[in-house]
């Protein structure tokens, strides 16, 4: 729910609700420099998007493209140098705004020296959570994410997976609003990614806005609704998932049992009708092409803005 | 140990009228309007004038709409909880093994011999505790916020609803915590360290049945000698700093443990003092040369005195007698018989002088305090209507100290030679402090110099690595030491007029002797004006940091004086005040820093 205040705080009129959106950047670059003020890395430029109430958006890109930029700049982490971030209508840089917000970093980074309950417990008193509230939270996020057996070990004894779950039951003690994932799997195995990913689309439907990165293809494809591809600082797409993987002019046929004979038959008709048979074959993760497609794209033109899919 | 007259001062004396409260006030007006000017040049260099103008004020209005207000007190408690946690995980409590390592060696080493054991002892617990707990501070302090940087930790922290200031509350406030820890420990070690160190006892070697004055075996370096009273009861002789008492039981005589060597005297000093010269005239007391300035000297068998004014001093602080400590020292013009000491002469008078106490004959104890007394039922003269002296019996309350003023007279006796003293060197000695408490307070001021380095050091590592705090912090500590020469700076620029005197006299070649003529008598008057208070300002710079040698009361405990509660006071007020001025900066630079970069 925006207040009075948020809707003074509005950057502009928008063509949505504007309590629908969640994070609004207008713009927004980020150069790096060095302590002598001299330019090291633009890790970001221009960037242009909306995040929506109740939506998993994904920020996808290979590493180095910009996207732990991005959201440190949404956090307050980094200040922007050129254009703005707004957070729940408001600069990201104000501290309020992080009473509704979750954050899970690149990597968890937690007081190795303390235990998972210790370690939500602290967290927890940094949002000013009374103790009998906070006990409760403690108990049932050390149950979802399923610590009970480590709940009073050092954090440093804790595996790679382990980590990354403390890491999010850190992110979830203020049941907040707005969850921001940097690279929510990395370093799990297939099963914890599955585990990770179904407690995502879990959150998703409690109502929470999810902002992720990855630059797993698989994750980005299962869970997002919506992604803004980057490469080297620069949004290539942005788009739903489904309709950025759908090519208009092509159509896609999935069948199975065909024989041979068939198969010929079917090229034939196509021929006839003055179509062009691309491929017949068993289709490949698809993501995957159009992202290995763009970044080559990308790399022949750089600065360009792909055309695919719509909002 | 030389107590200096600003020891003297009351809270509210120090605070009003020696200016404390004012000169603090331009201080913080000083560097609130340096920070801002700062501020305002390195937010225009980075987003230009009037972005650059709207940040500054924007980080000074949060400051009072939202980051003070919204302090957490349970944030701050978490963070400090932390704190504590990473230092006891850091093994910091090791130091109180290195601590008790120190006084074992000490232990052995520490000369038994010395004049005072007892002051050698706590000079050294106090110099050890002092040096180790401003280390520990000054190390907790500097790498906290800069390893939480490394690591990232700082990431989870500041994408929490915390505020700046609580990341600097919650740090010192943690910091302090631990240093207290340790430095009770250390105080309680010590205590017992003292104590046990000091104790010995003595056997009775002889006794004169008749005298009933004895003789006690040699212990520790040094013997005693004692005289009983009638009812089998008395003390020793004082020997290196402390007595025993001696009891008579049945036929044994039992020597006790020693006494007066831990002491806090809680001394009444004199209002002031003045001298008279061989002639009888007032004048300002003799120099003879060589070293003090301190002490001013009267010479012997002349008209020349010196007297101290006492004020105000209760007759309910005292019983039959009023002890008091004289603290002496005699130039000899000739030798003499070097053996005799140079003898003087002691009186007690009202303040219109028409009323006095018998002069009393004592004898210069060269450095050493010595410790005397008059009774309250006294002789002494009063003034008859012809202005002669009768001789009278006196009660000191009621004819010398009516409304609780006196003088005190102190003649040379022998011709040629002079006796040196200055205004702390005679003080009243009411009942003393107990000595425990006297060491508590010394302990407290330990603390609150632990603590000005701890907010130094968080300070500095909220914009600097940890070893370039450390280097910040004890630079900030070394250039307090060396404040004076500040003040030197500000007081000879003055001929030539001050900054913008001088910035008028450059362009216009106008030599520094010659007066300023403007041909303008108030612009005149305005840049003096202005002069005047950018002089006071750049005077007060000095006090932005804490000079630890003003801030160090050791001498007194090691010496046995009651360390004045309005002096422990003043220091408390000079720590909270850098307390505010690192919280500022440290809320600034929190407040201004990308954490991510
Ligand atoms: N603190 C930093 N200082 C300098 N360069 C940085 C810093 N952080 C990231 N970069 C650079 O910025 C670019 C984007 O980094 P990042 O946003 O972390 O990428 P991603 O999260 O997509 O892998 C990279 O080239 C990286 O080297
Ligand atoms: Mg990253």
């Amino acid at each position: 729910m925006a207040t009075s205040l948020d809707q003074e705080n509005r950057p502009s009129a928008h063509d949505n609700d504007p309590t629908q959106t969640i994070v609004e950047t207008r713009n927004l670059g980020k150069v790096y420099r060095d302590f002598w003020g001299r330019k090291k890395v633009q890790a970001l430029k221009s960037l242009d998007l909306e995040v929506r109430r109740g939506e998993i958006f994904g920020l996808l890109g290979p590493n180095g493209s910009g996207k732990s930029t991005t959201i440190k700049l949404m956090l307050g982490l980094l200040f922007p140098t050129q254009g703005r971030v707004f957070v729940f209508g408001k600069e990201a840089t104000d501290v309020s705004k992080n009473e509704r917000i979750g954050y899970l970093p690149e990597e968890s980074y937690l007081y190795k020296f303390l235990n998972a309950e210790e370690t939500l417990d602290f967290y927890g008193r940094l949002f000013d959570i009374p103790a009998d509230v906070r006990r409760q939270r403690i108990e049932s996020l050390i149950k979802m994410v399923k610590l009970e057996h480590a709940r009073r070990r050092q954090l440093k004894e804790y595996s790679k997976g382990m980590t990354r779950r403390i890491g999010l039951a850190q992110a979830l003690i203020n049941q907040p609003e707005f969850l921001v994932l940097d690279e929510p799997t990395t370093g799990l195995d297939p099963l914890g990614t599955r585990d990770m990913k179904d407690l995502i689309l879990r959150l998703r439907d409690e109502g929470k806005t999810i902002l992720m990165c990855s630059h797993q293809l698989a994750d980005v494809q299962d869970v997002c609704d919506r992604v803004a591809i980057l490469h080297q600082g620069e949004l290539k797409e942005l788009g739903r998932v489904d309709s950025l993987l759908k090519i208009q002019d092509l159509t896609e046929i999935h069948a199975s049992g065909l024989t041979d004979e068939a198969k010929n038959q079917i090229r034939e008709i196509i021929e006839k009708s003055g179509g062009k048979l691309d491929r017949m074959d068993n289709p490949t993760t698809t993501m995957e092409d159009l992202f290995l497609e763009i970044v080559k794209e990308s790399e022949q033109r750089p600065g360009r803005r792909g055309g695919r899919g719509g909002n | 140990m030389r107590l200096n007259p600003d020891h003297f001062w009351t809270y509210s004396e120090w605070l009003f009228e020696k200016n404390a409260l004012r000169d603090g006030a331009i201080l913080s007006v000083t560097l609130a309007l340096l920070g801002f000017v700062i501020g305002y040049i390195v937010s225009v260099l980075k987003y230009g004038p009037s972005e650059g103008f709207l940040r500054v004020s924007q980080i000074i209005g949060q400051l009072f709409t939202v980051d003070l207000p919204k302090l957490s007190f349970r944030r701050i408690y978490a963070m400090a909880k932390l704190a504590v946690k990473e230092s006891i995980r850091k093994k910091i409590l090791v130091l109180i093994g290195i601590f008790i390592v120190a006084m074992m060696f000490a232990g052995w080493y520490l000369d038994p011999d010395a004049d005072s054991p007892a002051r050698l002892y706590l000079v050294f617990v106090l110099t050890a505790t002092n040096y180790l707990v401003i280390l520990l501070g000054l190390f907790i302090s500097c790498f906290s916020i800069p390893a939480d940087i490394k690591n990232r930790t700082i990431y989870t922290i500041t994408t929490k609803p915390v505020r700046p200031l609580e990341l600097f509350l919650g740090r010192v406030l943690g910091f302090t915590a631990i240093g207290t820890l340790v430095l009770a420990i250390m105080g309680l070690l010590s205590y017992v360290f003292v104590v046990r160190g000091l104790d010995h006892s003595h056997e009775l070697v002889s006794i004169d049945p008749t005298a009933k004055s004895g003789e006690s075996t040699y212990n520790n370096r040094h013997r005693h000698t004692f005289t009983l009273n009638s009812e089998g009861r008395g003390t020793t002789n004082e020997v290196k700093g402390h007595r025993h008492i001696v009891t008579k039981v049945g036929d044994k005589v039992v020597i006790g443990s020693p006494i007066d060597d831990l002491t806090a005297r809680i001394p009444i000093y004199a209002k002031g003092l003045e001298f008279t010269g061989r002639d009888g005239e007032k004048n300002e007391g003799y120099n003879v040369g060589y070293m003090s300035e301190y002490q001013k000297y009267i010479e012997g068998d002349s008209l020349s005195r010196a007297v101290w004014r006492f004020e105000g001093v209760r007759p309910n602080l005292f019983r039959d007698v009023i002890l008091y400590d004289l603290t002496i020292s005699a130039f000899r013009t000739y030798k003499g018989d070097i053996v005799t000491p140079v003898g003087g002469l002691i009186h007690f008078r009202s303040t219109d002088g028409k009323v006095k106490s018998e002069d009393e004959l004592f004898k210069v104890k060269e450095f050493q305090v010595d410790r005397r007394s008059v009774r309250t039922k006294l002789k002494g003269f009063k003034q008859n209507e012809e202005g002669k002296d009768i001789a009278t019996d006196l009660d000191f309350f009621n004819d010398i100290a009516a409304n609780g003023s006196f003088e005190v007279v102190v003649r040379c006796q022998d011709r040629g030679q002079y006796l040196g003293m200055a205004a702390a060197d005679i003080y009243l000695r009411p009942a003393d402090l107990q000595f425990w408490w006297n060491f508590v307070k010394g302990y407290i001021s330990i603390w609150l110099q632990m603590f000005i380095v701890i907010c130094f050091g968080v300070m500095f590592s909220t914009f600097l690595s940890g070893p370039v705090a450390i280097i910040a912090t004890v630079a900030a500590l070394v250039l307090g030491f060396f404040g004076f020469f500040v003040d030197n700076l500000v007081t000879t620029t003055s001929k030539g007029g001050g900054p913008i005197e001088s910035l008028i006299r450059l362009p216009t070649q106008m030599g520094s002797q010659i007066e300023m003529e403007l041909g303008n008598e108030t612009l005149q008057q305005v840049i003096a004006t202005a002069d005047r208070g950018i002089l006071l300002a750049v005077s007060q710079l000095k006090n932005a940091v804490p000079n630890f040698s003003q801030l160090d009361t050791s001498n007194f405990v090691a010496y046995g004086y009651n360390l004045f509660g309005g002096l422990l006071a003043r220091h408390l007020t000079i720590a909270f005040g850098y307390f505010v001025l690192t919280a500022l900066v440290s809320y600034f630079f929190l407040k201004t820093r990308e954490m991510a970069a």
